[in-house]
């Protein structure tokens, strides 16, 4: 299943893109798809090894599956304030 | 008891005190600025990216816990989104709370749980090397 994956701060310039597409197999999890980000983007690797997904706006653990109509981002160490 | 959450495009404009509620014996408020440098050298301004409607309801889901477990009178944050230059404000948190003691404790673990689980970014704007116009003995066919 082809998963979309919104991108912010220091993940999208690192990518130069604001969303990526990944593969990551059939009903994956979120584990699956943030394995499979930093195997098809290498320079995502060390924010996706420290970073968490959210789906549907909900930080979700790496159990949880993903759906083809869920939105999913990848947020990394974040820096507000 | 209220929460209020606002993200701002630019930087925030000047601080309007809320009225002290009732029973308040404590209003405090923090401004978070930018500064001049970041780890990597001097910057020109921040530039915030937040993941909306994510980040408003992560700051709201905050005040609400703090307010509820503390038992706050009010709280009030704002941040900004897009540019921000230096020495202008991106951040702001008004608390009030019966006493002083609750009040900072909000302000402090809320801050902590912003820089922990809240969506926003900031991208730094280097700041441009300046370069001093050329003067006429510095061209290779001068003299």
């Amino acid at each position: 299943m082809s998963v979309k994956v919104l991108l912010f701060g220091a993940a999208r310039l690192t990518v130069g893109r604001e969303h990526v597409v990944v593969d990551a197999g059939q009903a994956p999890t979120c584990r699956a798809v943030l394995t499979e980000l930093g195997a098809a983007y290498p320079a995502l690797r060390p924010i996706a090894g420290v970073g968490r997904l959210a789906v549907n706006s909900e930080f979700a653990s790496g159990d949880q599956q993903v759906r083809s109509t869920d939105e999913v981002a990848l947020i990394g160490l974040v820096s507000g304030g | 008891m209220s929460v209020s959450v606002t993200i701002t495009d630019g930087p925030l404009g000047p601080f309007l005190p809320p009225g002290a509620p009732a029973g308040a014996g404590a209003l405090v408020l923090f401004e978070g600025i930018v500064r001049e440098r970041e780890a990597d050298g001097p910057i020109d301004a921040l530039d915030y990216e937040a993941y909306q409607p994510m980040a408003q309801r992560m700051l709201a889901r905050i005040g609400d816990d703090l307010t509820t477990r503390l038992g706050l009178l009010g709280l009030w944050v704002e941040h900004s989104r897009g540019r921000v230059g230096v020495g202008r404000c991106s951040f702001r948190l008004v608390i009030a709370a019966p006493h002083r003691k609750e009040a900072l404790a909000a302000m402090d673990e809320f801050i902590d749980r912003l820089k922990q689980d809240v969506p926003i970014w900031k991208v730094p704007v280097w700041r441009r090397a300046t370069v001093a116009p050329a003067r006429p003995s510095d061209r290779p066919d001068a003299g």
